[in-house]
């Protein structure tokens, strides 16, 4: 009973969050929240449920017969997963961030004259961002004429 | 594009999800939510703190290049480039939307161009700024000028206002270069808003921040948005 609680719990964490957050699917606002609260503490919770799960089947383990033990090994799985899961942003290797933001001159710069960018310019300082490549990465961090911005897309 | 300073101190962000087509990224600093198209902080820490805009335009390559020739630009990742996209935008048309709203005026991967003022929202559908740039318009008291580039992709939005005064523009004819004409002045305008020739040469009109965004993206976060018409 207790190890069902710990495992739902841990397998739950990551696994309704991810869930509700799935692309091309209608988000509702409640349900959301739910998602934003669970995934903000999967990373201590799924740790949590991990070590007592792994306390729990420990015990169990000599009471299990051979297919107890199957059952309890592939919930071991699943609750690591989750566990391991909850550190890591699986969006990011969807759409990879720009590992080391480096900028060219105009002239070394091989975009063609028609395609778009997203342009700023603080002080001095003129950038621009072309939306097929922020397309893909979506976020940026940036400073500009000494301006910490985000630029997203 | 947004300020990344909150409270004094500069945040880092990164994608953490999607919200009914419009992502949700998160800080490293505080790990709280936040919509991208509001810059708001919805869950978390921060929740309730919302992000400074920064004034940024949609340009091609060649208008920037020809306004900006010190400017640079952000370099390609190598590792990346075969997932950059170059038909992005009729790509991105083509994918599925999850929230609807029938019975306005538009469709939901309409492209608007999106100007609040004051609280005051306004979606200025795509296609019919294209055809009657420059566009003449008021919300909230504030006259507005849309103007479409001389590119033909490129777009700014200012305030039609020159020195306190209301003013009244047009293309010139387009047997000559590029520019707009005010009634007020007579003065010549470029692209980006400024006076090249008459006597308000050296001015340059008000910026207005604008956002180019599907309808449905556009309509969701603002609820009591008019659309124009002519």
């Amino acid at each position: 009973m207790a190890f069902s609680l710990c495992a739902v719990t841990g397998i739950a964490l990551f696994f309704v969050p991810a869930f509700i957050i799935r692309p091309f699917r209608y988000q509702a606002p409640r349900a959301l929240q739910v998602a934003m609260s669970l995934r903000q503490r999967a990373p201590i919770g799924t740790l949590i449920a991990a070590v007592v799960c792994f306390v729990l089947a420990y015990a169990l383990w000599r009471i299990s017969s051979r297919w107890g033990k199957a059952v309890l090994t592939v919930i071991l799985l699943i609750v690591t997963f989750s566990a391991v899961m909850a550190r890591l942003n699986y969006f990011e290797w969807m759409f990879h961030p720009v590992p080391g933001v480096e900028f060219l001159a105009q002239s070394e710069s091989k975009l063609d004259p028609k395609e778009m960018i997203m342009s700023v310019s603080i002080g001095e300082d003129a950038r621009a961002y072309p939306i097929s490549q922020m397309a893909y990465h979506h976020v940026l961090n940036d400073a500009v004429g000494g301006e910490p911005i985000v630029v997203t897309y | 594009m947004w300020t990344r300073t909150v409270k004094g101190r500069a945040l880092h962000f990164y994608l953490a999800g999607i919200n009914n087509q419009n992502f949700l990224m998160r800080d490293r600093e505080t790990g709280t939510w936040w919509q991208q198209i509001t810059g708001k902080a919805i869950y978390g820490p921060l929740q309730g703190a919302a992000l400074d805009l920064v004034l940024s335009d949609e340009l091609t390559f060649g208008q920037w290049r020809s306004e900006s020739p010190s400017g640079r630009v952000l370099a390609p990742v190598a590792k990346y480039t075969k997932e950059y996209d170059p038909n992005w935008e009729p790509d991105i048309a083509k994918l599925p939307v999850v929230i609807s709203f029938p019975g306005t005026e538009l469709k939901s991967r309409d492209v608007v161009i999106g100007v609040s003022i004051n609280g005051t929202d306004r979606a200025y559908p795509w296609e019919t700024f294209a055809k009657q740039t420059p566009v003449l318009d008021r919300v909230n008291g504030t006259p507005l000028l849309l103007v479409l580039g001389p590119d033909g992709k490129s777009f700014r939005v200012f305030v039609a206002r020159i020195d306190g005064h209301d003013a009244e523009f047009f293309l010139q004819a387009d047997t000559q270069e590029w520019a707009l004409l005010d009634t007020l002045t007579a003065s010549q305008w470029n692209f980006q808003g400024c006076a090249i020739a008459g006597s308000a040469q050296g001015k340059c009109l008000d910026r207005v921040p604008a956002l180019k965004d599907y309808w449905f993206n556009w309509r969701n976060y603002h609820a009591g948005t008019t659309v124009y018409k002519h």
